[in-house]
């Protein structure tokens, strides 16, 4: 069911998937969704714009040791140029930003990412604590970092910790954590909740959401409850993926601060999935916390947060919901999270609090589950951020890939050519052929050789029946120490190379390959 | 043609080489960064493009001279030169497609019999030549077709000309004399 209230505060619910969708647009807002089964808590989780790289797989890894290494070296030209140092933070932030949107960085590590930056506060003792514990103000991701302070203060007797950059889901999640977002939100989860990874494809509901605050509400277990108890405007999408869900369209959330740079899923692609609960922050600014609960059987729920009622917590169970919804948005889902949480945890080790690793098993679902809770985050500022590419240059092919060219742009070629032929000579006694060329068929210079027919145009002759199957966003750019073909089985003995396949990157030092042609 | 006991042999055409003229300069890197399924073969200095459709090989060269093989008839070997020289000319060259010749035609027969060959050979000299430590077959070359032929003792034979007729008229030509040194199923 869908609670549609606008309510700032974070509402528990209890439930049993909960996948939490972090809208791109907004910073530090999830959206939890929550499945029938089992009370669940629900979790508002909101990402501050900043994307801390805390924890990476070894591609990331790869990109940010790249990222660092150029940005060094620019500071002192920078300097020179007279540029603050500032600039070159901003472009290093959205230097990353991009690139985690892209999620081209994406790998099967890649929850370990969005793990990282989520924080969880645990309560000293494990045991339910009260809200009050938690202190939690949701705060916009604006204003994240001045809830910090605040945590800190109540947090005194909580456990702080931060997930794992390596974290695996599914997590278990504790009754009585307090999940921090790198906006420093808090959640408090109430009933032990299983964070899994939803699969990529779950779809972002984006959600802004907003200030969660409040959810430390009591978990009343509420059979199918989405119900969060709390005025938040929950929508529940009961049904099916396609709809998007309630709140579908991204809204830009007006709350949104902080410079899209940063996980924003290129793309959301909001289709809630059926079983996610949105959060959706109505307005900017009063964000919607939407709920939406997913069935026990939730399907394009991006994250899906079982909740185990078990009182040890700790097991949480990755639905990854059927990666149909997009599948890239997903991995660009998760990559706002993981922005977020890397912020998060960027924030939290400044605040020297103590961390504490979950250890949860890892899903290899692109999407990063928020401990405790899948939460799916879709960032809704897909319409700011558009770009989907993967940072690894598309410009060399190692397939073949061409594209027909326009005949248009062939005009400068072909007077190249003959500017070439003339230069290059290369044997090319034809004189007639640049002549010709350039004479068109006007003088038959051609009396010795009988004249065929022509072209016509291509009139008669049939066209290249064949399409273009190599209009592909795979590639690999790379060396070869070998290529041999036998007929028509090629095989590939390659080294040193990215390769960007479905959206991700990966980074190889030697690959071999067979194909048939 | 006569029947020549050929109503009953399959002659099977397995390759069908043709060039042609593109008369236009080729600019061989420009065909290899941006043509589809090509190999570059710089130290030689050509480009093989390969076609699906009819199912061929052409190497280009830079002067425009193209050789087409792999076709199984003449037509489509014919066609394939023409599809050949169309994917140059959406490639940006003033292509003109000319001097579309078949320069060689392969094709494979078998007869219902085995062969003696040094029967064969000794009854055919010196058109037939038969070298056994360095070739298993008996090469026999009809001058005026111009045309090869290669006589297995299985029975098989494979036979080389300028056309598909020059090697329809071969298979035809060499058949009786293969009959009369047939080896007697035992």
């Amino acid at each position: 069911m869908a609670v549609s209230a606008p309510i700032t505060s974070l509402i528990i619910i209890t439930c049993v998937c909960v996948c939490v969708h972090f809208p791109s647009r907004w910073t530090g807002q999830t959206i939890i969704y929550l499945h029938h089964s089992h009370p669940v808590l629900c979790i508002i989780v909101t990402f501050p714009p900043q994307i801390m790289l805390t924890n990476t797989g070894p591609v990331a890894k790869l990109y940010l040791s790249i990222i660092d290494d150029v940005i060094e070296n620019m500071r002192e030209l920078f300097s020179d140029e007279g540029l603050e140092d500032r600039v070159l933070d901003d472009l290093r932030h959205l230097w990353e930003s991009k690139m985690m949107q892209s999620k081209a960085m994406e790998d099967f590590r890649k929850n370990s990412i969005n793990s990282s930056n989520f924080v969880l506060q645990l309560p000293a003792s494990y045991s339910q604590t009260d809200q009050e514990v938690t202190a939690s103000v949701v705060i916009p991701a604006s204003q994240s970092i001045y809830s910090f302070p605040r945590l800190k203060n109540n947090s005194d007797t909580l456990a702080t910790f931060s997930l794992p950059a390596g974290l695996a889901y599914p997590v278990q999640i504790p009754a009585g954590v307090t999940l921090q977002t790198a906006s420093g939100q808090l959640y408090k989860v109430n009933v032990p909740v299983v964070v899994t990874q939803a699969a990529a494809g779950q779809q972002p509901v984006s959600r802004p959401t907003q200030k969660v605050t409040e959810w430390r509400e009591p978990a009343a277990p509420r059979p199918a409850a989405v119900a969060p108890n709390t005025t938040h405007p929950q929508e529940v999408e009961p049904s099916s993926a396609p709809a998007p869900s309630v709140t579908q369209p991204p809204q830009p959330n007006t709350n949104y601060v902080p410079p899209t740079e940063e996980s924003s899923l290129p793309q959301q692609p909001q289709d809630p999935a059926a079983d996610t609960l949105l959060l959706q922050g109505a307005d900017s600014p009063e964000p919607e916390f939407r709920l939406e609960e997913s069935e026990p059987s939730p399907q394009p729920e991006p994250m899906n947060l079982s909740m185990t009622a078990s009182p040890c917590g700790q097991s949480l169970d990755f639905q990854t919901g059927t990666e149909e919804t997009l599948t890239q948005t997903a991995p660009l889902k998760s990559r706002d999270v993981d922005d977020i949480l890397k912020q998060v945890i960027e924030e939290e080790r400044e605040k020297a609090e103590r961390a504490r690793s979950l250890t949860s098993a890892k899903t290899d679902s692109p999407s990063e589950a928020v401990l405790g809770l899948d939460l799916d985050y879709s960032y809704s500022e897909l319409s700011d951020i558009v770009q989907l590419d993967g940072p690894a240059g598309n410009s060399d092919l190692e397939e073949e890939e061409g594209a027909p060219l326009d005949e248009n742009d062939f005009l400068g070629i072909i007077n190249a050519e003959a500017i070439k032929a003339l230069q290059e000579g290369d044997g090319s006694s034809d004189g007639n052929s640049i002549s010709s060329s350039s004479d068109g068929e006007g003088a038959d210079e051609l009396a010795n050789v009988e004249d065929e027919d022509p072209l016509n145009s291509g009139d008669d002759v049939i066209e290249q029946d064949i399409p273009d199957l190599f209009d592909t966003d795979n590639v690999i750019v790379c060396q070869y120490d070998k290529i041999h073909r036998s007929k028509n089985r090629w095989k590939f003995h390659l080294k040193d190379g990215v390769m960007c396949y479905g959206g991700r990157d990966y980074v190889f030092s030697k690959a071999v390959g067979e194909a048939e042609w | 043609m006569d029947s020549s006991n050929d109503d009953a042999l399959d002659i099977i055409i397995t390759n069908v080489v043709a060039t042609f003229r593109t008369r236009c300069h080729l600019n061989l890197r420009t065909i290899a960064l941006e043509g589809t399924n090509v190999i570059y073969k710089p130290e030689v200095g050509k480009v093989l493009m390969k076609l699906r459709k009819p199912k061929i090989t052409a190497s280009i060269w830079s002067s425009g001279k193209i050789i087409c093989t792999g076709a199984t008839s003449e037509d489509e070997a014919k066609l394939g030169a023409r599809r050949l020289a169309r994917v140059l000319q959406k490639l940006g060259f003033k292509v003109r497609f000319s001097a579309f010749k078949v320069v060689n035609v392969l094709a494979v027969c078998s007869m219902p019999f085995a062969i003696r060959l040094i029967d064969f050979t000794k009854k055919n000299r010196p058109i037939a030549s038969y070298e056994p430590e360095l070739h298993p077959a008996v090469t026999y070359r009809i001058k005026h077709l111009k045309a090869t032929i290669q006589v297995f003792s299985t029975g098989s034979i494979t036979v080389t000309g300028p056309n598909v007729q020059n090697v329809a008229t071969a298979v035809e030509q060499v058949y009786p004399l293969l009959f009369e040194c047939q080896k007697p199923r035992n």
